[in-house]
């Protein structure tokens, strides 16, 4: 029996304004619930403000007005110091273009999502290699980045988030460089992360992505529509 | 909150950045690279040449003393007086004495030579004692012993030697002083601080009187006096020499000669460090633009390591340290090359070889200084981009 899912992020009327001139308002007044659990798509024209939102949940961005409240803790008063140390520990990010670090082999790249935690380098590069296996990438442990293809330097992107084992995964369109197959692929891991409990936020241009996904979140100029 | 990046990782992280861009990391290096050893071969070869000094120093002494009569006012010398060296053996802390005779008998290699071309080589009557005061070696042969005094024999100065083309006395060999045949029996070593002496020839005091009828007056005395008491012996030997004209009589120690010499040097030694300083400026300053340009080309990275958990400390640092390894390195290497060129030079030169390891850590520490000094800014810069803007697309 499943019991009602708390709420674990909470927007309130949060906004975002770039300085100008002229003074951009990308996040414009968003209030937002998102449960324990919940696989939320956000969806949106370009420049309507998605990576901005996600970059504010994934506290990578400050806020012009508003709140926002994580697990109950209201993270707008905390401090920048405290706020890399709730990222590294609280919240795993996929990005478009990877960002892995070239000179780095898979199993190192996904081990640095450690690196900040105070976890010896053993200990990280065992993680890593358990991660990577579960993404399917058991035999490219030592490969760097340009020997693998773009889908499965996504997946070690995706076992980098994995690998400090996050409440949140927070991803900014992670199947837009890749193929449909890669593409369907990574989302299929994301489900079925979202099945073991993990809260995932994703931003996507792909509506069939989006339509498989429990909650969308439509944006246009900054505000919710949908 | 607490650092969690251990300091071992914290290195690693710096040296990935290093090693991720081997050529343009070793291209920055070299402006510290060039700096420093200038610096440690400046430093070393100053410091050879002085610990070379020391060591002649030592072997000829600082307690040698010349006595001679002061030059006239028209060029001409004057004499001593008679009976000099005894006075100058009752003098307390004198402990050797003895004098030459200085003459103008031509020197030349064969008959063959006209009279007008002497080539600036004299001709100095001595007794036995002069080489053991002058603390002089040979190079080959004897020196003028009481045995030889009263026969036509010579010996070489260093410098006269060459000039006359005697390198070797593996055959017999004779020289024209004036116009009579001298057998040469000795070369000396290099006196160094008698450039004098190694420009003469010497010959016997018995042989001078017979042949040239060069009489025994000295013109020039040498001195051994106590170490402690050398100023001393100094001040009261033109007095003791000629008690009614002390002024008549110039002494000297020779080892002064060197010890201007060796000061010139400083001066020219720090001019060298001064140049090498601004290698080292320019160098820093290369260092902090590239790690600028550095900074901006690796946003990407700065926003991953943000966004798994680094602190803007925790990135300050990493460029930080990255700026003082790039220096540190070309630290290390200019004092290899700079401890090369050191040793390449004295083994040229033939000099003792010495580098004060004090100077090479100084050296090192400076370029490690210079690192994160020029790391400063970039760092700085580093820590304050904002991770959404970082890894924004």
């Amino acid at each position: 029996m499943k019991t009602k899912a708390k709420t674990v992020i909470s927007l309130k009327n949060i906004s975002k304004v770039y300085e100008g001139p002229p003074p951009v308002k990308a996040v414009d007044n968003i209030s937002l619930d998102i449960k324990e659990g919940d696989l939320v798509s956000i969806v949106g024209q370009s420049g309507s403000g998605k990576s901005t939102l996600l970059n504010m949940i994934g506290l990578l961005d400050s806020l012009t007005e508003g709140a926002i409240e994580i697990e109950g803790q209201d993270v707008s008063v905390m401090s920048d110091n405290e706020l890399s140390k709730f990222r590294g520990e609280k919240i795993g990010f996929i990005f478009q273009s990877f960002f892995l670090l070239p000179g780095l082999t898979a199993q190192e790249n996904v081990a640095e999502g450690l690196l900040y935690q105070g976890i010896k380098r053993e200990e990280r590069l065992k993680r890593a290699k358990k991660v990577l296996q579960d993404v399917g990438l058991g035999d490219r442990l030592e490969h760097l980045p340009k020997e693998l293809s773009g889908g499965e330097q996504q997946r070690v992107a995706v076992a980098r988030a994995l690998v400090q084992n996050p409440a949140f995964v927070l991803a900014d369109e992670p199947t837009g460089n890749l193929d449909k197959q890669s593409g369907d692929n990574i989302l299929s891991i994301l489900k079925e992360l979202n099945k073991q409990g993990k809260t995932i936020i994703m931003i996507t241009h792909n509506l069939d992505h989006a339509k498989k996904f429990k909650k969308v979140v439509k944006l246009v100029d900054g505000r919710v529509v949908a | 909150m607490k650092q969690k990046l251990k300091k071992k990782d914290l290195f690693f992280v710096a040296l990935y950045g290093v090693k991720s861009r081997r050529g343009r990391a070793a291209l920055t290096s070299i402006g510290i690279g060039i700096g420093i050893a200038a610096i440690v071969a400046v430093t070393g070869i100053s410091a050879s040449g002085r610990a070379d000094l020391l060591a002649t120093l030592e072997s000829l002494g600082t307690n040698l003393i010349k006595a001679s009569p002061q030059a006239g006012f028209f060029g001409t010398q004057e004499k001593l007086p008679d009976g000099v060296l005894g006075m100058v053996e009752r003098i307390g802390p004198v402990e050797e004495v003895t004098s030459t005779t200085q003459t103008d008998l031509l020197v030349r290699r064969t008959d063959f030579i006209s009279e007008f071309e002497g080539g600036g080589i004299s001709t100095v009557v001595t007794s036995s004692e002069l080489l053991d005061v002058v603390g002089g070696n040979l190079t080959e042969g004897r020196f003028i012993d009481k045995g030889l005094s009263n026969i036509p024999v010579t010996v070489l100065g260093n410098v006269t030697a060459s000039r006359l083309g005697i390198t070797s006395l593996a055959k017999p060999t004779k020289i024209l002083i004036e116009n009579e045949w001298f057998g040469v029996v000795g070369i000396l070593d290099e006196l160094k601080i008698h450039p004098d002496l190694d420009r003469s020839v010497f010959i016997g005091y018995g042989v001078a009187e017979t042949l040239f009828n060069v009489d025994r007056e000295p013109t020039t005395i040498y001195v051994r006096a106590n170490p402690t008491y050398v100023e001393d012996v100094v001040e009261v030997l033109a007095p003791s020499m000629n008690p009614e004209n002390p002024d008549q009589v110039s002494v000297s120690r020779p080892s002064d000669a060197l010890e201007a010499q060796e000061a010139a040097e400083v001066a020219f030694t720090n001019l060298l460090l001064g140049l090498g300083s601004v290698a080292l400026l320019v160098g820093g300053v290369a260092i902090a633009n590239v790690m600028v340009m550095s900074v901006l080309e690796r946003r990407m990275e700065i926003g991953v390591r943000r966004s798994i958990g680094a602190t803007r400390k925790e990135i300050r640092y990493q460029f930080l340290l990255e700026s003082i390894l790039l220096s540190g390195a070309g630290g290390l290497i200019g004092v290899l090359l700079g401890v090369g060129v050191t040793l390449g030079y004295t083994n040229y030169t033939n000099i003792v070889f010495s580098i004060p390891a004090l100077e090479v850590l100084s050296a090192i520490l400076l370029a490690l200084l210079i690192g994160a000094l020029s790391g400063v800014y970039p760092a700085i810069k580093a820590s304050k981009i904002q991770p959404a803007e970082a890894v924004r697309k």
